[in-house]
């Protein structure tokens, strides 16, 4: 059974139904982020799980108790903000023992606490300071250590690293999961970010419209994606109307251009139009290795990303993005050249129309 | 820019003496009790009057009183409308703004015909509230709402009530705590402006005290003015050291918080 079940939850604002028939089963000791667009629904769905939002319909269970109805400050959840949201008045130590002192522990317990969670957010020596004498990093690490000092069921975190820098964000982001791992405890992240998501999480739950897109490992999410709202919002992805020309193969046709697929085709008839995508790292330089799609093709442009060279080919009459590694040793083709590129039958995917 | 700086200094100049001319005419004036000399004996007069400790000790109680009951009504209903009912805000502060719109002499004439038998359950008056000092704190406590919602208010758009309010709920907190450890710290200076601003304007209210009958500091200034030439321009003055002294107070209180406010948000 799971440790956290959300069953058929819904939640509407008015007419407006921001959450609908959402399902979700997580385990014990799960990281699983809710990844979407703004207004898709994922912070709602949080907010029902911490109580600050009562679902409309469905019911929420958590190691195996019912707490759909339960107010906020009887469920055994941390939460983590954006906004950090530390108490201003209280020093670092008073704002980990915050929940502490509610819970009526002992000033021994409460103190030593206190010091294993300094201890575990590497800021033993800042127990004294206010939140305004820290940096935006440091406050969301004692954000961190105030949620987890009360040893909570299940850790909620609500895009707790979208108002740092790119920098801060990466490191920090390890040092969430770390710690989550280290702790076993169950989380649910709420981010837009898809690198955050498909880096730290056990599974990912995409979303759109307030309804569930797609749940599965990052490596499902990004390498098989179900929707085509998923394979575009997840990662970058060339995708084009097509044809289908002979389901048995997995041959659709792309502006006269075709492609063959490893996907299933046989649920679609000769004539269906279909959308098919290609990851920009999935294309190759025919040179490179023979693969299963030789096409002709025009460089139109290039573009230097640093440790990725992103370079756009027309095909037929459509420009795909192609990404390769950089290497300062490989002569890189000039804009307006001709040459031809490949693709395994794998990499095209043929969502639907 | 040399012309520039001489205006300034002009304008500066001109506000300086319109505001503390009058002050120190009445203050050099309180100064003149006895004869072709400068004594402090109106002081000594106005300090050694009994009634001037009985009316000035009624009005700090008033002012206390109104503090406490204005505290206890607008902290919880901003912070509640800050929270929960943020569409509400505009429609509180126009009921705040009320003293503004309607004269204290309507109020307590309105107040004053209402409970004082005006309010009838089949035939008998209930609420007869005149003879007890509720009208008069109720009205104090109207005649301070404007500038101690103002302040709250002010003080929680600083702050991130909600999410301030929800970590607390994350980690157990009541709402009494909630109030008292996390919201009320928050306002620390935001209340002390509501509470100075309404100590100041109890202190020296006159309409209320005067009508309903009730000693105070307005009504006894009043009644000396009328009888003596010296002791109320004392009082005068001494009046606005009170108020100076109480913005003085809450900025000395309230040092340090700019530069807190401002590294946190």
């Amino acid at each position: 059974m799971a440790f956290l079940e959300i069953n058929n939850v819904s939640k509407k604002f008015g007419a407006t139904e921001a959450v609908s028939d959402f399902n979700l089963q997580i385990q014990k000791g799960e990281l699983v982020s809710f990844l979407g667009p703004s207004g898709c629904g994922k912070t709602t769905t949080l907010r029902m799980v911490a109580g600050f939002e009562i679902p409309s319909t469905g019911r929420i269970v958590m190691d195996g108790k019912d707490i759909t109805d339960m107010p906020a400050n009887q469920r055994d959840v941390g939460m983590v903000f954006q906004s950090y949201a530390l108490f201003p008045n209280m020093t670092v130590a008073g704002n980990i023992s915050f929940g502490l002192k509610i819970m009526k522990k002992s000033a021994e317990e409460i103190n030593q606490r206190v010091n294993e969670m300094l201890d575990l957010i590497n800021m033993p020596d800042y127990a004294n300071r206010y939140p305004y004498q820290l940096s935006g990093g440091q406050q969301q690490r004692v954000a961190l250590a105030r949620a987890l000092a009360l040893r909570p069921d299940v850790l909620l975190l609500d895009e707790p690293l979208s108002a740092l820098d790119a920098k801060i964000r990466v490191s920090l982001r390890a040092e969430i999961r770390a710690i989550q791992r280290k702790l076993g405890i169950t989380a649910i992240y709420v981010t837009h970010d898809q690198e955050e998501a498909l880096s730290l999480s056990d599974r990912v739950v995409v979303m759109n419209a307030g309804k569930m897109e797609q749940v599965g490992t990052p490596f499902q999410i990004y390498n098989f994606p179900e929707t085509n709202f998923v394979a575009n919002f997840v990662g970058t992805l060339n995708t084009a109307p097509a044809e289908v020309i002979d389901p048995a193969r997995g041959l659709v046709s792309m502006d006269g251009v075709q492609f063959i697929s490893a996907d299933d085709l046989n649920g679609r008839q000769k004539g269906d139009k279909v959308r098919m995508s290609v990851r920009p790292e999935r294309f190759s330089f025919a040179d490179d290795q023979k693969k299963d799609n030789l096409l002709d093709c025009t460089i139109e442009n290039i573009t230097f990303l640093g440790s990725v060279v992103r370079i756009q080919v027309k095909i037929g009459n459509t420009v795909f993005n192609m990404d390769t590694f950089n290497n300062p040793f490989l002569e890189l083709p000039k804009i307006g050249d001709k040459g031809q590129v490949t693709c395994s039958k794998e990499a095209v995917l043929v969502i639907g129309h | 820019m040399k012309i520039k700086n001489i205006w300034a200094w002009i304008i500066l100049i001109i506000g300086l003496v319109y505001f503390f001319l009058p002050l120190l005419a009445t203050f050099e004036f309180s100064l003149r009790m006895i004869k072709d000399r400068y004594t402090f004996e109106a002081y000594r007069v106005a300090f050694t009057d009994a009634k001037f400790y009985l009316n000035f000790g009624y009005s700090f109680l008033w002012a206390i009183l109104t503090i406490i009951i204005s505290l206890l009504l607008v902290v919880p209903t901003a912070y509640w409308v800050h929270w929960r009912m943020r569409k509400m805000r505009p429609w509180v502060e126009f009921v705040t703004l009320m003293p503004f719109v309607v004269p204290a002499v309507v109020l307590v004439f309105g107040m004053s015909r209402l409970y004082g038998g005006g309010l009838k359950l089949f035939g008998t008056p209930v609420l007869v509230l005149t003879g007890t000092p509720i009208l008069l704190l109720a009205g104090y406590v109207i005649l301070s709402l404007p500038y101690m919602f103002r302040a709250v208010d002010t003080g929680l758009r600083a702050i991130d009530v909600r999410t301030l309010t929800e970590a607390a709920l994350s980690l157990g907190a009541g709402w009494g705590t909630i109030l008292t450890k996390v919201i009320f710290p928050n306002l620390r200076i935001a209340i002390l402006s509501g509470v100075f601003l309404t100590f100041a304007i109890v202190m020296g209210e006159f309409t209320f005290a005067s009508l309903l009958y009730w000693p105070a500091f307005g009504p006894y200034m009043e009644e000396i003015g009328a009888m003596r030439a010296y002791t109320p321009q004392a009082l005068s003055v001494v009046s606005f050291l009170l108020t100076w002294g109480s913005i003085g107070l809450m900025q000395w209180i309230g040092r340090g918080s700019v530069q807190e406010v401002a590294a946190v948000h």
